[in-house]
This record gives C-alpha cells, sequence and structure tokens, in this order.
C-alpha cells in the first residue's frame, strides 16, 4: 500500500497526502524542523504560542477560538516535540470531512486558510509583535518550562537524558531555558519569525478522505507566502564514544522514587539493524509478556510499571521503574539482569515469537491512527528511509535470533538515575 | 433476536443482542480498520463496596479499593495469565476500573475469533490464591504511590472528598495502601459472584468484523456456562446529604504552579435514561459557553495570567452522584476562584443568547463525530453509557433537541455558590 503522495510547493514546502476513506476527520499536520540549539530554541518553542494570539482577521485569542469553534469545532493547536538533534515545531489542524456534515463542503480549505493566516498574517503592534501578547505568552512559556517537575516520570527520565547527552546537542530542553526567554522580547521574537518562515524547512501533512490532485492544488493555492533558501538540520551524532557507567541522583519530597537507566543502542531508524532492535527492545520490556514486566513486576512485585523504550533517532533505550526508595538495589540488580540474560541470549522461542507478533500488531494498528501515519512517515523522512507496513513487516520477519543478540551486545549502560526521597 | 441501530448522519450500524440470561452485547463494524476492538464490561466499579452478596441475606461491606483489585486478579488463572495468553496470539489486552465499571478488553489485528473466546474465558474464570493475592499488594501499593505524587489526581479526590460527605466516589479508586492490605481471596470471590453475571455486564466489539458471526460466537460461550438467572443485586448506598462536606481542601505537593479545582455538588439526581442524558449534554454546554476558550471569563481570565490553556471545565453524571470540576494550575488560587465565583454571577444575571446556545450545540456536534475516529472511545463509552439506561448512539439527536432555555436551567439551578466546594494544591517551597 502506499504510503502518501509527496509534491514540494513553489515555495519549497513538502507536502504529503494520505488518502484514506477509514476516518470521519481530516488531520492536517504543519511541521517546521530546526536544529537543537540552545541559543534558538527557546524561541521556536515560544513562537506558536504567539502566533495563536491574534492575527489580522482575528486579533484576539477569542475571536481565533470561536471561529474555529463555528467550523464544526475544529481544533488548532501547537506542539514541540524533539527527535534525535532536532526539534520539530508542529501545528495541528484536526476537522470534520464535509461528508458528515450536511450544510458544509469547504471545511479543509476554511482550515487551512486559518493556518496560514496564523502563520503569515499575525498582528502587529507597530514593526513587531504586539507587546502585550508576547508578554503574557513568555509568562505562560516560562510556566511551561518550570512544569515539567510536575509530572516526576517525565521529569525523571528527562534529568537521566540531560545528564546523560550533557555535552551533546540533545541535552537541550526542547522548550529552551528559563536564561533564554528572559532575553526575548517582542522586537527579537518578531525578528526570528520572519528568519524563521525564510529559512526553516518544512513540511504539511494531510490524512483523510481527499482527491490527491485536488488536495494539492487547494494547499498551492493558499500557501503562497515567501520562502529563502533553507537551513539544512545536521544529523543527529549517533556513534558516541561509551565510559564508565554514571550514577545521578536527585532528592525530592515525593512518595515513590523514580528509576531511570540510560543506554547507548548505537542505532537508529534508518540502520539496517533497527528491527533487530525493535525485537530487542521488545523481548526486554515494551510488552507484559517482556522481562521488565515480567521480573520487576510480577514475580518480584516491586514495581506498578517498569518498561524499555527507544530513542529511535538518537539510539537510546531508556528503562523506567516506580519504586520504593528502599528497593533501589534489589530493582537494579533484577534490571541488570534482564540486559545481560539478552546479551547472553537467554531468552525464548516463545519470548521471539509474542514480540514479533506484538510488534507486527503494533505496525497494523498505526494505519488505524491519522497522527501515527504522520508521525511514522516524519519518522521515515528523517531517517531518509520511508517504511509501508509491509517492508516493515518483512523486516520484522528476517529478524533472528543472532540478530538479537548482535544488537544486544551493542548496548551499553550510561547512566543510572534515581529520583529519592529526601528534602523536607 | 438482534436489532441494528443505525445512525444516518455518523453513517454506523449497531448491531445488539440480548444473550439469555441477560448479557447485552453490541457489534459496530468498522470497515477498512486493521484493529478489532472487544471490551467486556461488569456494572461493577469502586463505589459498590457495600452491598447484600447474592442468595444471601447479610450485608458485605468491602474494604476500599476492591473492584480494582480483582480487576487486577481476574488475569490469573490455574495455568498461568491471561496477559501471556494474548500475547501469544500478538494481541495487547488490558482492563480498567472506574468509580461505577470494570472493563476489560483486547485490541488485535489477526487471530480475533481466539482473542474474542479467550476474553469471554478469562472473564467468566476466576481463579485467585492466598498468594497470587499477596503478591499483588506490592504491585498495587505502587500503582498508589504513583498517584500519591500526581498532582491532578490528589487535587481531583481531595475535591471529591470537599463535595461528598458519605458517598463512596469520595474515596480513591484504588483504595489506599491500607485497605487493600485486607483483601483476600474470599471477598473477591464474593464480588464476583455478586456482580460478575451476565445480566450485570455488556460486551462491546468494534472493528472490521462480521457481526452475526461475532454474536454468535459469544451467545455459545455464554451458554456453556449454564448460568442461573441472578436476583437483584442490592447495592447500598449511604444517604448523601444534599450539602458539600467542607468549603475548602488544601494539600502541599512538590509542584511548580498551585492548582485550583472548583466543584459543584448536583442536586437533582436519582434518575437514569435519555433524561439523564440530557442533563449531561445540556450541563456541558453550559460549562462550555461560561468557561470555555471562546468565553468572555476564559479570555480575561488568561489575559491577567490566572489560567493557562489546560483550564478546563466538565460535567459527570451518574444516577446518584454528579457534579462538574472547573480549573486548573494557576498562579494565585485565591484571586482565580474570586474572578470565578464572580464570573458565574455575572454568566448568571446575563444569561445564554439563542445565537450562543446555536454556536456550540455546532461545537459539540463537530466535536462528537470526530471522537468516532477513536474505536477506543466508542468502545469504552458505550457500555458504562447503556449501564445507565442510555442510548450513547442518541447524543446528536439529544444535542438537536436541547433548548436554549435548558442550558440557561443549568446555568441557574447547577452553578450555586451553596454547593461549592474548593480543592487547592500549594507548592512546596
Amino acid at each position: 500500500m502506499a504510503i502518501f503522495k509527496h509534491q514540494r510547493l513553489e515555495n519549497g514546502i513538502n507536502v504529503y497526502i494520505h488518502p484514506t476513506a477509514k476516518f470521519k476527520t481530516i488531520l492536517v499536520q504543519l511541521i517546521f524542523h530546526r536544529q537543537l540549539c540552545e541559543n534558538e530554541v527557546t524561541q521556536s518553542a515560544l513562537l506558536p504560542a504567539v502566533l495563536q494570539r491574534g492575527t489580522n482577521t482575528y486579533p484576539t485569542r477569542q475571536k481565533l477560538a470561536w471561529r474555529l469553534e463555528e467550523l464544526y469545532g475544529t481544533e488548532l493547536m501547537s506542539e514541540v516535540f524533539k527527535k534525535g538533534e532536532r526539534q520539530l515545531i508542529c501545528f495541528t489542524l484536526d476537522l470534520v470531512h464535509d461528508q458528515y456534515l450536511p450544510e458544509e463542503n469547504r471545511l479543509l480549505r476554511k482550515g487551512l486558510e486559518i493556518l496560514n493566516e496564523l502563520l503569515t498574517n499575525p498582528l502587529l503592534e507597530g514593526d513587531t509583535f504586539k507587546a502585550d501578547y508576547v508578554r503574557q505568552e513568555k509568562e505562560q512559556h516560562e510556566k511551561v518550562i518550570k512544569g515539567l517537575i510536575n509530572d516526576k516520570i517525565a521529569y525523571s527520565i528527562e534529568r537521566c537524558l540531560q545528564s546523560m547527552c550533557a555535552d551533546e546537542p540533545f541535552s537541550v530542553f526542547k522548550y529552551g531555558s528559563l536564561e533564554q526567554l528572559a532575553k526575548v522580547d517582542a522586537s527579537s521574537l518578531y525578528q526570528f519569525y520572519q528568519t524563521f518562515l525564510q529559512e526553516t524547512p518544512v513540511e504539511l501533512h494531510i490524512v483523510g478522505d481527499l482527491n490527491v490532485a485536488e488536495t494539492f492544488a487547494l494547499v498551492q493555492s493558499i500557501f503562497t507566502y515567501r520562502r529563502g533558501s533553507e537551513k539544512q538540520v545536521p544529523p543527529t551524532i549517533v556513534d558516541v564514544q561509551r565510559r564508565e557507567v554514571r550514577y545521578v541522583r536527585d532528592e525530592m519530597d515525593v512518595s515513590q522514587g523514580k528509576l531511570v537507566l540510560g543506554y547507548r543502542t548505537g542505532l537508529h531508524y534508518g540502520d539496517n539493524d533497527y528491527a533487530a532492535l525493535l525485537m530487542y527492545n521488545g523481548i526486554l520490556g515494551t510488552f507484559p509478556h517482556s522481562k521488565l514486566f515480567q521480573n520487576v513486576r510480577e514475580k518480584a512485585s516491586l514495581a506498578y510499571y517498569a518498561y524499555s523504550r527507544l530513542e529511535k533517532h538518537k539510539g537510546l533505550m531508556i528503562i523506567s521503574a516506580g519504586i520504593e526508595t528502599s528497593n533501589y538495589e534489589r530493582t537494579l540488580d533484577i534490571i541488570n539482569q534482564q540486559v545481560l540474560d539478552m546479551k547472553k541470549g537467554a531468552f525464548s522461542q516463545a519470548d521471539v515469537d509474542n514480540t514479533r507478533s506484538g510488534l507486527r500488531n503494533q505496525f497494523l494498528v498505526e494505519e488505524d491512527h491519522p497522527g501515527a501515519l504522520i508521525n511514522r512517515a516524519v519518522d521515515g523522512i528523517l531517517a531518509e528511509r520511508v517504511y509501508d507496513t509491509e517492508t516493515l513487516l518483512a523486516r520484522l520477519n528476517a529478524v533472528t535470533r543472532d540478530d538479537i543478540v548482535r544488537v544486544a551486545e551493542k548496548i551499553d549502560l550510561d547512566t543510572v538515575y534515581f529520583l529519592t526521597k529526601g528534602g523536607a | 433476536m438482534t436489532k441494528i441501530l443505525e445512525q444516518s448522519v455518523i453513517k454506523e450500524k449497531l448491531y445488539w443482542q440480548r444473550i439469555e440470561p441477560g448479557l447485552e452485547v453490541f457489534v459496530l463494524p468498522k470497515k477498512g480498520y486493521n484493529k478489532k476492538y472487544a471490551t467486556y464490561s461488569a456494572n461493577f466499579g469502586s463505589i459498590d463496596s457495600h452491598f447484600i452478596v447474592e442468595g444471601e441475606k447479610r450485608e458485605l461491606q468491602v474494604p476500599d479499593g476492591v473492584a480494582h483489585f480483582l480487576e487486577h486478579k481476574l488475569f490469573e488463572d490455574e495455568e498461568g495469565n491471561a496477559f501471556d495468553r494474548f500475547a501469544v496470539l500478538g494481541a495487547s489486552s488490558n482492563a480498567f476500573t472506574n468509580f461505577t465499571n470494570t472493563t476489560y478488553l483486547f485490541a488485535a489485528t489477526d487471530n480475533f475469533t481466539q482473542c474474542l473466546e479467550l476474553l469471554l474465558d478469562f472473564v467468566q474464570n476466576p481463579y485467585f490464591t492466598d498468594e497470587s493475592v499477596e503478591k499483588e499488594k506490592g504491585i498495587i501499593g505502587q500503582e498508589i504511590r504513583m498517584y500519591e505524587d500526581n498532582p491532578q489526581w490528589r487535587l481531583f479526590f481531595n475535591l471529591l472528598g470537599a463535595l461528598y460527605q458519605k458517598h463512596p466516589v469520595r474515596i480513591d479508586i484504588a483504595g489506599t495502601v491500607e485497605s487493600i492490605s485486607k483483601i483476600n481471596k474470599e471477598v473477591l470471590y464474593q464480588c464476583y459472584r455478586t456482580f460478575y453475571h451476565p445480566s450485570n455486564m455488556a460486551i462491546f466489539v468494534v472493528g472490521d468484523v462480521d457481526a452475526e458471526q461475532v454474536l454468535a460466537q459469544i451467545e455459545n460461550n455464554i451458554h456453556k456456562h449454564n448460568y442461573q438467572p441472578l436476583g437483584e443485586i442490592k447495592r447500598l448506598l449511604p444517604q448523601e446529604p444534599a450539602e458539600i462536606a467542607q468549603e475548602y481542601i488544601e494539600q502541599t505537593l512538590v509542584v511548580s504552579e498551585p492548582l485550583l479545582n472548583i466543584g459543584f455538588k448536583e442536586q437533582d439526581l436519582g434518575y437514569d435514561g435519555e433524561k439523564l442524558f440530557r442533563r449531561e449534554i445540556a450541563t456541558n454546554l453550559m460549562l462550555d459557553i461560561v468557561f470555555g476558550p471562546s468565553s468572555k471569563l476564559y479570555n480575561e481570565l488568561y489575559e491577567e495570567g490566572l489560567i493557562d490553556d489546560e483550564f478546563d471545565a466538565g460535567y459527570v453524571a451518574e444516577i446518584d452522584y454528579s457534579h462538574s470540576i472547573i480549573g486548573g494550575e494557576t498562579a494565585d488560587p485565591e484571586r482565580l476562584y474570586d474572578r470565578l465565583v464572580a464570573g458565574i454571577k455575572r454568566a448568571q444575571a446575563e444569561g445564554i443568547s439563542q445565537a450562543e446556545f446555536a454556536h456550540y450545540q455546532r461545537k459539540a456536534m463537530g466535536e462528537f463525530l470526530k471522537s468516532f475516529n477513536s474505536l477506543e472511545f466508542v468502545a469504552n463509552s458505550y457500555p458504562a453509557y447503556h449501564f445507565k439506561n442510555i442510548n450513547f448512539f442518541d447524543y446528536l439527536q439529544v444535542l438537536q433537541e436541547l433548548t436554549h432555555d435548558d442550558v440557561n436551567q443549568r446555568l441557574q439551578e447547577h452553578l450555586k455558590l451553596d454547593y461549592m466546594a474548593r480543592s487547592v494544591i500549594w507548592p512546596k517551597s
């Protein structure tokens, strides 16, 4: 099955259309690709919020919200992601397909026009953004940066990765820093915005029951703004010198300790061994039948959650578990033993078979979610290897036990992070 | 006999059959989807902690958290556990417990028939041992600890504790480390016998399936068990006073910013069906008009820096308890509280216009349509509404029949300051 149709607009925006009759909605994602660069991530993370405050047609947040609601509750939001050493600024438009709306036949056009308006026709005050809007959104963004601590699981994972990659661009927080934020004002942000539009490589993905040619023509007629030469994002550094395991510990007044282990896999999404890495990670820790769930949770009753997860572009793996702080040593021993068993090939044929069918299930299910389809396309574009489901399944089926052990041997523990009780 | 419910706007066809002795089964075919998703729900949740055991006379008060505990343990059987069997079939399985229901589910792309058989079998075959019950206490203990560090969760349960004096909705779904320590296999079997009878359960299957085949398979499986009809389940809920328990509750946690929730306790209770559905939809519409992203109040508060874009207002409608909850993170919970109270008074004085009402009605219609992309959402929602005698597919019709008077009435009757409580989480300094 073809994944998507690609066309580059005259101004260099890459458009990807994923036609499918499955959904009642059309999902649009406009994704800007930036280098993870300490001096710029804060501004690019803040920018979407300021743009959403007002345009010339919809000068307030309230007027914009009202307009979107008029379009049958169309949702418009912005998010920031990190994939490898790359910051993705993503605008999402989620709207109902016309065929379910008897009185409507142009909802996609109306939605795209708002998106284009937001991007290219911001409300200005003199020659810059409206100062009030920038001030208020800086305050909101400060809360976003500080708010990482509110989710102790996400916080402990971020702390582990930041410590592990301290000397690499990957350690840059996707929302930026308070220091950089303090330097931003309406004028500097507006200057940044102009460069941002000119130079940032950008993709527009659309998933839904669409006529491909008509949709390209529609997009071409709306996104006509002028762009300059693109600033290419340098590749993510995956191959990093291995070192002795480091132990990092934070104290906080919490009920549960969070244990996070960071590993280098040296393998990324585009590697030939990536399917084997998926199998490795599946046997070790993504399913209820996996070693971590079975040994940390089911056999030892040490945790409610214990899993492993890949960062597929940077070549990292993390293991995360929530435990009683007094069980730190015991849990760490069990986890280390599981990782060692993987290297020794101490896993059963049933582990291999169950993991393979579990991953097959995941790949197929992705086709039922518009957002997952786009995410897979973006992963493929980043790695310059775009896979459709059949190819993914074929690669998965070709993985042997030896492949998994070979991958296991490449994986080294780098950092053990523990968020533990302490403080007041 | 199979009934077919057609919904022309959403272009869906729902097959519905009652299988003796009283299991309600729903099948929603979705062409083209890879995933097949099935839920098996019991009308048994965390609030059902006091009842009369089937076939006995005496009342039983079970430890808090028992419905959730049972959910964890039902996956196990004599030879192993259902998780592993789903894994062999390449499917993922899970379960969740809320205040009123317990739901078991799987998602599969292959081996659907075997997965469905497995779901039916494991839910109908309890196997609890002292050893496995003890082992689970460590796991659920960590689940409880995890939630103790979750500020939103604490904010929410503190508020329920302030709104309700006696109703068990005020108690955490998983119970406490102390309450679950008292759970043993006998208690689990007593709950199972009382609540896991087909007549107190429902199944929902969605995906690219043949509805008639699915219904026949379920019927065959259920009939193998030779169920006897179940007597009435006697749930003994305490008499909950109209008044709230306390006006204010606070806690300190490691958070970057304070959090505020205010809650309104419903006074108009004790019925189910379409009337309840209408009240739920009308109240949610009213809350969106007064507190939603395009409301005057929301935008004033946002510009003053008192709320962020996660600020939310929602209503929960159950037969014997209902409430709305409004709030989020805020720099200044006291000022936000004052501003919300003033905003409510202003909204009540101004009322909601016909034009505003029509605007939000249209928005709600679009949001309902969008939610049908998610098989999980439909399959998780439908049975929960069914247990309240509501056909969830009637949503659009009920929405269309609402008038702006209904919504204005909710504005005056539901947002009563006398029945309001507030919950605050303060950052630990």
